[in-house]
């Protein structure tokens, strides 16, 4: 069982998302940004029915291990819209969001048919390899996609700050995992280390977002030139 | 009709982008699972049964150190 840091983590994580659509509702941005909203929404709503769980069967449970990893494609493929979404805001000015939704659609059922045909000789549980291994592989889809929608706002020199706040959070975020990931591939040994860090990483995109929605305003810009020097 | 297919060939590059970075993060797999959503506990993946060590693989006979292949 987990010890009670996770647990104080954990309830942190799960706080830091509700506050995210309390305040994206409190600024009047949930249906502009109603994707990003129904993820975290949903996170929230998943985190208390996991704890539950885990309180009734236990982390080695069968209960607890399909719950989790049902629900982590889920949120995945919800993180994973909410990103689409934030696509279609910066290419808004262009008219193109008939293209990002057809990208989107394309980019899912390429990824889906490309985790089938990973795991499709596995003739136990190919379902549930099925669901991980789509989850894993959406995971770096959304980490490219982030790194090519940060290029697109530089080059379209993006303004919107808030918009800007959360596409940098979202990278920063996916980094952070990609960088634990493999390290705790490449070093084994600091397995024990590594493991405790992704609920904290957790922790770093609903807190970047609701400071986002609290403390930005929608209408507030950054000039051109300071994107460039970034750039 | 140009623009649609530029969204395929784009959604194509990224998706070949994305499993090309997946596979040199995996490279050397050890199992783990990459689990980027809330800060739940992760549990063992379900096809991993029970929290026995892992053993050595079959192929790898005594734990003798293993020698530098025999072309170098």
């Amino acid at each position: 069982m987990p010890g009670l840091v996770e647990y104080l983590i954990w309830s942190l994580c799960t706080l830091l998302e509700a506050a995210v659509v309390v305040c994206a509702i409190k600024r009047g941005a949930f249906r502009k940004y109603v994707f990003l909203n129904v993820y975290m929404a949903t996170s929230v709503l998943v985190s208390l029915v996991r704890f539950d769980i885990l309180q009734h069967y236990g982390l080695r449970s069968s209960q607890y291990i399909y719950f989790y990893y049902y629900t982590d494609a889920l949120l995945t493929i919800f993180l994973y819209f909410a990103l689409a979404s934030l696509f279609s805001s910066v290419f808004s000015e262009m008219q193109a969001e008939q293209y990002v939704k057809l990208g989107a659609v394309l980019l899912l059922g390429g990824t889906a048919l490309f985790s089938y045909a990973v795991v499709y000789q596995s003739q136990a549980k190919l379902v549930t390899h099925f669901v991980v291994e789509l989850s894993q592989n959406l995971y770096f889809v959304g980490l490219v996609l982030t790194y090519v929608l940060w290029g697109a706002v530089l080059k379209l020199r993006e303004t919107r700050t808030r918009l800007i706040q959360m596409v940098l959070s979202l990278g920063v975020y996916f980094s952070l995992f990609a960088a634990n990931y493999a390290l705790r591939n490449l070093y084994p040994s600091m397995n024990s280390v590594l493991q405790y860090l992704p609920p904290l990483f957790g922790c770093f995109l609903p807190a970047a977002w609701a400071y986002a929605f609290l403390r930005i305003p929608e209408d507030a810009r950054l000039a051109p030139a300071r994107l460039a020097v970034i750039r | 009709m140009s623009r649609k297919l530029t969204v395929v060939l784009l959604a194509m590059l990224i998706l070949v982008g994305a499993m090309s970075l997946k596979t040199v993060v995996t490279a050397h797999d050890n199992g783990a699972v990459i689990m980027a959503n809330g800060g739940a506990p992760v549990p063992p993946t379900p096809w991993k049964n029970g929290g026995a060590p892992v053993p050595p693989t079959p192929w790898k006979n005594g734990g003798a150190p293993v020698p530098p292949t025999p072309w170098k």
